[in-house]
């Protein structure tokens, strides 16, 4: 009745389902925590701003040490471990650890976001399920990355964007039932959240009309912005983390409450927008509440205060304070590029979005995620192009001045070797045309008489001949062979008739090389055929070509 | 293998009996959260609603300032409110921060294109900022829009508001096609008839706005704007004794009107300097003109350019009313009575002439112009 497949889809419907109830529940601890640790108001007094975070980051430090030591660190990397090293298992305290810890966190002040415990959450929960109900290790793999995305998508209210960032970061590759699952659930999860939480998008801006396409230029500059800070902002966290890791340990309990005490004083001194994930503030900088001098600052110090939080071991997200930043920078450059230019049109909304796609795409370094993600969270596909343009430029700039996108940097710092998706997406494979040889001067065909075939056989100096067999197909037959018929006196037989199968397998110049490894050792000689006229033959293929090729491109 | 009360593997080989346990198990959690999420929102609502009672409080009071912080603080809670929002840029509005509140309100207007508030309020800012073509198609979107309170009152606030608007800008034409338009759907007795002749008035359409004046006078004899309002209008018409009877009452009721005093002297002027009006004796049409014709020879000493072709025109007038001053005397009025068409034929070049060249002239002067102009409509 139920084919472990199908099986698997249903369980991916109850993940997204448990991982969305999860996430609200997450997002009102959240809330409760800022009302009674920062106070009703929208700002807060000041004894409020320097004594939240800082007492908090004390409680927060033994809680990590103490009680959920892996609560620290990326959840997506966390997720990925489990993918590729952990047979998919994650302990189900982390989630109940990152529940608590970044509801604390992020409710009294610290710069960090909730999207990335939901993530881990989901992942968590979806590996205890995936335990109890014993399922098998290769379906126990895949049921974190299921759960992350169900996590993802409720915490965004995007569930494209999440089940594009956990196949673009987290599984690296597109197969049917990986897609179905993690689909599966994060439209349940959504739906989950959308029940609870409302369906409205997280940012509402008004359609957007590009009055000529010259302005794109204007995006564009906001791209290369984007991409100088995203890789600013990475830098700060590859440099200043594991120096503030290799601390003495008993720094470790000060660290969360330092970093909190000079985000306070952040808040205290006029700026208490960076604080927690500071999404009421995107809507307002979408609203053009703010200069666009002020949002610059904005854009700064919420850099300093993400990377005071997140190094110190705090646990909490980066996604928010990325489009916090990417909403800031990019009001910040359109509010001043309007001011250079006048005639440009000009919406804070619209640049403000396109920024947080911006760092989403130099920052986290998923593309296709960053277009999805600005559209979902807006609702708004009118700037479709824009954000394409800029988030390109961005994502290209951060990839040449930072090679190493900042999960790899995370995971090495953490002393794991995870597979990089961008490395992944990146890495020249190898295809059989690098590999075949050009096509024989002898082919036989299928009607030829084996005394024929001998004749041109002898005009060639290849061990095994190519035929053509005579409606569709492909064959081979060894020289060695035909002169074995001769001796049997069988020469005046056609080619067809003593051949062993009726045709061998045939690829095509653009084929991946580890295909042809599945037929060269069978067939002596495979032939290349044109995908457009299979009776053409492109080239032909020995194992001996394809080992040649990979060592040589070892070498290279 | 023991296991333990949420150990699943013993029942992996029945999947239905799996998925059975996982459905109850949702059921439970979706009742948990159910609860815990109707806790939360209570909470939120009460603290929405709190912020946002404070932050109406600050608005009525204009503490603008406050108000803002109190209905961001109440979005903070229910960030969708249509409500909120809308005060929230109202208080905007109040603090001149307009570029805010219009992306408030342009959102707004998004969710509910009908909304007559919301459309009013982008007029104004369309307006403010000289942007005539969106103001006018906001203004009429109130117009036409939903209000909450009194429809008809709110949509006709709104189209006297566009009028205001549409005369600042010099749009007068549009401002009367406006104008007809409320004039056609209120009622006599409406307490706005006053005004309405007064918008009528500024929108340079005295016939209407004499009836606006009238119909306010219906309500209240005594109505000292309307009267003097209706004054105007008739003297605009060239209905001077109407014009005479409204200014006088008005003045009656309010002596220190300066205006209506001033009108009704030049009205005066032009019925006492008028032979052709009508229901004039015989003695009372001649006296009017010598009137008219001592007024403009009175014009033509006073002006006297000394070189150009105004000088030479000035120069034959001179001559001309020299030749017929002998004439026009109630005698010689009396002995040819089509003196009079010349005397005040002349009366009215010489008026023509001298005014480009030495300025408007006195009440009498302005009062024989008028009486030219309408002797030519006539």
């Amino acid at each position: 009745m139920f084919r472990e497949d199908r099986y698997f889809l249903m369980i991916s419907v109850f993940i997204g389902i448990f991982s969305g109830l999860a996430v609200v529940c997450f997002r009102y601890a959240i809330d409760w925590c800022r009302i009674y640790l920062l106070g009703t108001g929208a700002t807060p007094s000041h004894t409020r701003l320097l004594l939240a975070p800082s007492l908090t980051g004390l409680a927060i430090a033994a809680l990590v040490i103490h009680f959920f030591p892996r609560a620290r660190g990326s959840g997506v990397n966390q997720t990925k471990a489990a993918l590729y090293i952990f047979n998919g298992y994650i302990p189900l305290r982390t989630a109940l650890g990152k529940f608590i810890i970044s509801a604390l966190a992020i409710g009294s002040g610290q710069s960090l976001g909730p999207e990335d415990p939901s993530l881990q959450i989901g992942a968590s929960l979806a590996s205890a399920i995936g335990r109890r109900l014993g399922l098998s290790r290769d379906r126990m793999r895949l049921i974190a990355p299921v759960g992350a995305a169900a996590g993802l998508a409720a915490a965004f209210n995007a569930p494209i964007s999440a089940v594009l960032f956990v196949i673009e970061e987290v599984i690296g590759r597109w197969t049917a039932g990986i897609l179905g699952s993690v689909v599966l659930s994060a439209v349940s999860s959504v739906v989950v959240m959308r029940w609870f939480l409302g369906s409205q998008p997280l940012f509402r801006i008004p359609a957007v009309e590009l009055l000529r396409p010259s302005e794109l230029i204007a995006y564009s500059v906001l791209g290369i912005v984007g991409g100088l800070a995203s890789v600013a902002f990475a830098s700060g966290i590859e440099l200043l983390r594991p120096r503030c890791a290799r601390m003495h340990p008993w720094t470790h309990y000060l660290q969360p409450a330092i970093a909190g005490l000079l985000i306070g004083v952040i808040g205290a001194l006029g700026a208490p927008q960076v604080m927690g994930a500071g999404y009421g503030y995107m809507d307002e900088a979408m609203h053009g509440r703010f200069t666009w001098q002020f949002l610059a600052i904005l854009a700064l110090l919420k850099i300093v205060a993400t990377l005071l939080s997140f190094v110190s071991g705090t646990p909490g997200g980066m996604f928010a304070p990325t489009l916090f930043i990417g909403a800031m920078l990019g009001g910040a450059v359109g509010g001043a590029e309007h001011a250079l230019l006048p005639y440009l049109s000009w919406s804070p909304g619209t640049y403000a979005l396109v920024g947080m796609g911006v760092l989403f795409a130099g920052f986290l370094r998923a593309p296709m995620t960053s277009v999805f993600m600005v559209l979902e969270v807006s609702g708004n596909y009118s700037i479709i192009v824009p954000v394409i343009v800029a988030n390109t430029i961005a994502y290209l700039i951060s990839r040449t001045l930072m090679p190493v996108p900042i999960f790899d940097v995370l995971s090495r710092q953490d002393g794991m070797d995870l597979p990089s998706m961008e490395e992944q997406r990146e890495e020249n494979i190898l295809r059989v045309e690098d590999a075949m040889q050009p096509p024989p001067e002898i082919v036989l065909e299928a009607g030829d008489t084996i005394e024929k075939a001998q004749r041109a056989a002898n005009r060639s100096r290849a061990e095994v001949l190519i035929v053509r067999l005579r409606h569709s197909g492909w064959n081979s037959i060894a020289i060695s062979a035909l002169q074995s018929l001769i001796q049997e006196g069988k020469g005046d037989r056609i080619l067809e008739s003593v051949l062993v199968s009726e045709s061998i397998p045939v690829l095509h110049p653009d084929q991946p090389l580890d295909v042809a490894l599945r037929y060269v050792d069978r067939w002596p000689l495979v032939p290349v055929v044109n995908r457009a006229n299979l009776r053409e033959l492109d080239g032909v293929i020995s194992e001996r070509d394809v080992l040649e090729r990979y060592r040589d491109f070892g070498g290279e | 293998m023991a296991t333990g009360p949420f150990e699943l593997n013993s029942y992996v080989g029945r999947k239905p009996v799996v998925l059975t346990l996982l459905m109850a198990l949702t059921v439970l959690l979706f009742m948990t959260v159910t609860g815990i999420s109707h806790i939360f929102n209570s909470q939120q609502q009460s603290l929405a609603q709190r912020w946002s009672q404070r932050g109406a409080v600050d608005l009525k009071a204009q503490h603008y300032p406050e108000a803002v912080a109190d209905f961001r603080t109440a979005l903070l809670y229910d960030r969708d409110d249509y409500s909120f929002q809308l005060s929230l840029a109202q208080a905007l509005l109040g603090l001149h921060r307009t570029d805010e509140a219009y992306t408030y309100l342009i959102n707004l207007w998004d969710r509910q294109p009908e909304n007559g508030l919301v459309n009013l309020e982008l007029a104004r800012i369309a307006a403010g900022k000289g942007d005539t073509w969106q103001a006018i198609r906001f203004y009429h979107n109130a117009i036409y829009a939903t209000w909450s309170g009194d429809q008809d009152a709110e949509s006709r606030n709104a189209r006297f508001e566009l009028i205001h608007y549409l005369l600042g800008i010099r749009a007068t034409t549009q401002a009367q096609a406006e104008l007809i338009a409320i004039d056609a759907n209120l009622d006599a007795d409406s307490p706005l008839q006053e005004q309405l002749g007064e918008l009528f008035l500024k929108a340079k359409d005295n016939q209407h706005a004499l009836s606006a004046f009238r119909r306010a006078l219906r309500q209240n004899r005594r109505n000292q704007a309307a009267l003097a309002g209706a004054g105007v209008a008739a003297y605009g018409l060239a209905r001077y004794p109407i014009a005479q009877r409204y200014l006088e009452e008005a003045l009656a009721i309010s002596p220190n009107d300066q205006i209506s005093a001033q009108r009704l002297h030049k009205t005066t002027s032009v019925l006492m300097l008028d032979p052709y009006r009508p229901q004039v004796s015989a003695i009372d049409h001649d006296r009017m003109a010598i009137h008219a014709f001592t007024v403009a020879g009175a014009r033509l000493k006073s002006c006297t350019p000394s070189w150009g072709p105004a000088a030479t025109a000035m120069q034959n007038l001179t001559k001309n009313w020299n030749s017929l001053k002998p004439h026009v005397n109630l005698s010689g009025l009396r002995r040819d009575p089509d003196l009079v068409n010349q005397a005040m034929d002349l009366a009215f070049s010489i008026e023509r002439q001298a005014s480009p060249v030495c300025g408007v002239g006195n009440d009498d002067d302005q009062a024989l112009r008028l009486i030219a102009n309408l002797h030519e409509e006539n």
